[in-house]
């Protein structure tokens, strides 16, 4: 290798490479998980930029955790309750300035709203909603009261148990199950309202014609 | 309908499917005497149902490469780089940050520079400066997104560079005389995309190849950031293969790749 020559003395940077070698490695499982730590900050805060700042305080606050994951645990559920905990801290803060209404409040009035969901006979609604376009069903999630959006993003989109949200939003198991489930019925009659707009609207369309 | 108040709670569990028999066969029971209640087990199975059915594209968001390499450091460093183009964190206090900068973090921001079209121009700088850019690419590239474990095919490796960069080459024939095993080609969003990034196995080790074209600089031997990296030209290309392995090893694999590659 004539054609090679030196270049430069060596910096001693070993310790730079520990956390990238070694496929397994907390660091690399934990970044495993970017995309759907970014997908639900997103659902939380409803605005790319605040979502990523919330990512990146939630691996810098797993980073000065490290010490208190249990190893063989859920790391992706670890992170998720990270995450949440950091976004409460930030609603919190926030509400210092200014008055917002708080979860309870909120979870009130919406049981008070969607008490008359039981009488609503079985309808074709349900095969209806089947079409339901990506982005009005993106456009309704995003539409729902935060603690209703968060309950059934963790449970239907996200994949986690009862007691992993329950964790997660620092609630009881029987919160969280009330919360997917009024989330859920605020959905489906808004998507059915959706619905029957839109097919009121094409019939008129239709008679005009 | 003196039932329902008592099953209201089993309403959820009954449909995720987390309820044991015979609780669930008594929801069962009372649905089917009950529109009410049967109406809204079936309001909220069509929603979870359909939200289910459409994960994948209510998934759809990834987070931004720049997200990626910032949370990659923070979790790996416990630092944040501040590098053009980061966003200034409210509430945060840059001062709390700065004191925990070790030496170590001025390599550690290089790693996560990411992007940006300076690299490119970096070409026309020193090898050092160069190298470093491509170290940090070869660290994020194999770190970052787990490929060690990947193999693709020569050709499918080939076509690719021929597709982005026009670039018909020819794999070394036979990489496994030297111990190198290819893992594949990524296309580099380095330099406006106009980098070439190969990326092999070497006794388990990751190596990278990388090619720029229209640029000839003299052959050497950079060390940087703990990697070493070869540097040659061919035919108004420049590579540069970037390992951690001794000098003499990295001389010996550049080398045969500079021989073996058509």
């Amino acid at each position: 290798m004539s054609g090679f020559t030196s270049g430069g003395a060596r910096p001693a940077v070993p310790e730079l490479m520990k956390a990238t070698t070694g496929a397994g490695s907390f660091e690399t499982e934990a970044l495993a998980c970017i995309d759907s730590l970014y997908r639900t900050a997103l659902r939380l805060t409803r605005d790319p930029a605040d979502a990523e700042d919330l990512v990146q305080d939630t691996y810098l606050k797993a980073f000065r955790a490290v010490d208190r994951f249990e190893p063989g645990t859920n790391l992706r559920a670890w992170l998720f309750t990270i995450l949440h905990n950091t976004a409460r801290n930030r609603a919190r803060d926030r509400a210092r300035d200014t008055v917002t209404a708080d979860s309870e409040t909120v979870e009130r009035a919406a049981e008070t709203a969607s008490g008359a969901g039981l009488d609503q006979p079985v309808t074709p609604e349900s095969l209806l909603l089947r079409n339901t376009l990506d982005p009005d069903l993106q456009a309704a999630v995003d539409a729902l009261p935060g603690v209703f959006r968060e309950a059934v993003w963790l449970r239907d989109v996200e994949e986690f148990s009862y007691a992993e949200i329950a964790a997660m939003l620092a609630v009881p198991v029987g919160t969280v199950m009330s919360r997917i489930s009024r989330g859920r019925r605020m959905l489906f009659d808004a998507l059915s309202r959706a619905k029957t707009l839109k097919t009121i609207q094409s019939h008129a369309r239709l008679q005009e014609a | 309908m003196p039932d329902c108040k008592k099953l209201d709670p089993l309403v959820t569990p009954y449909v995720d499917g987390e309820l044991d028999a015979p609780s669930r066969a008594e929801v069962d029971a009372h649905a089917h005497v009950c529109p009410p209640c049967h109406s809204r087990i079936a309001a909220e199975q069509t929603v979870r149902e359909l939200l289910v059915a459409r994960r994948a594209t209510l998934q759809k968001d990834c987070a931004p490469a720049a997200l990626r390499a910032r949370c990659g450091a923070a979790v790996e460093k416990g630092v944040v780089p501040l590098f053009p183009g980061s966003r200034v964190k409210k509430g945060y206090d840059p001062f709390s940050l700065r004191a925990r900068l070790r030496p170590l973090a001025l390599a550690a921001a290089l790693v996560v520079v990411v992007g940006g079209a300076f690299l490119y121009q970096l070409t026309d700088r020193s090898a050092r400066v160069m190298a470093a850019e491509l170290v940090a690419d070869h660290i994020k590239c194999f770190g970052v997104n787990r490929l060690l474990g990947t193999s693709q095919s020569a050709a499918l490796v080939e076509g690719s560079m021929a597709s982005s960069f026009g670039w018909r080459v020819q794999l070394p024939a036979r990489p496994q005389q030297i111990g190198l095993e290819l893992v594949g080609a990524r296309p580099c969003l380095y330099g406006e995309g106009r980098i070439a990034h190969i990326m092999y196995r070497h006794n388990g080790r990751p190596v990278s190849v990388f090619m720029l074209p229209r640029t000839a600089r003299p052959d050497e031997v950079v060390d940087v950031m703990g990697h070493e990296a070869a540097i040659w030209s061919a035919g108004n290309r420049t590579f540069v293969l970037v390992a951690r392995e001794p000098r003499e090893e990295i001389q010996r694999v550049a080398s045969f790749v500079h021989a073996a590659l058509h």
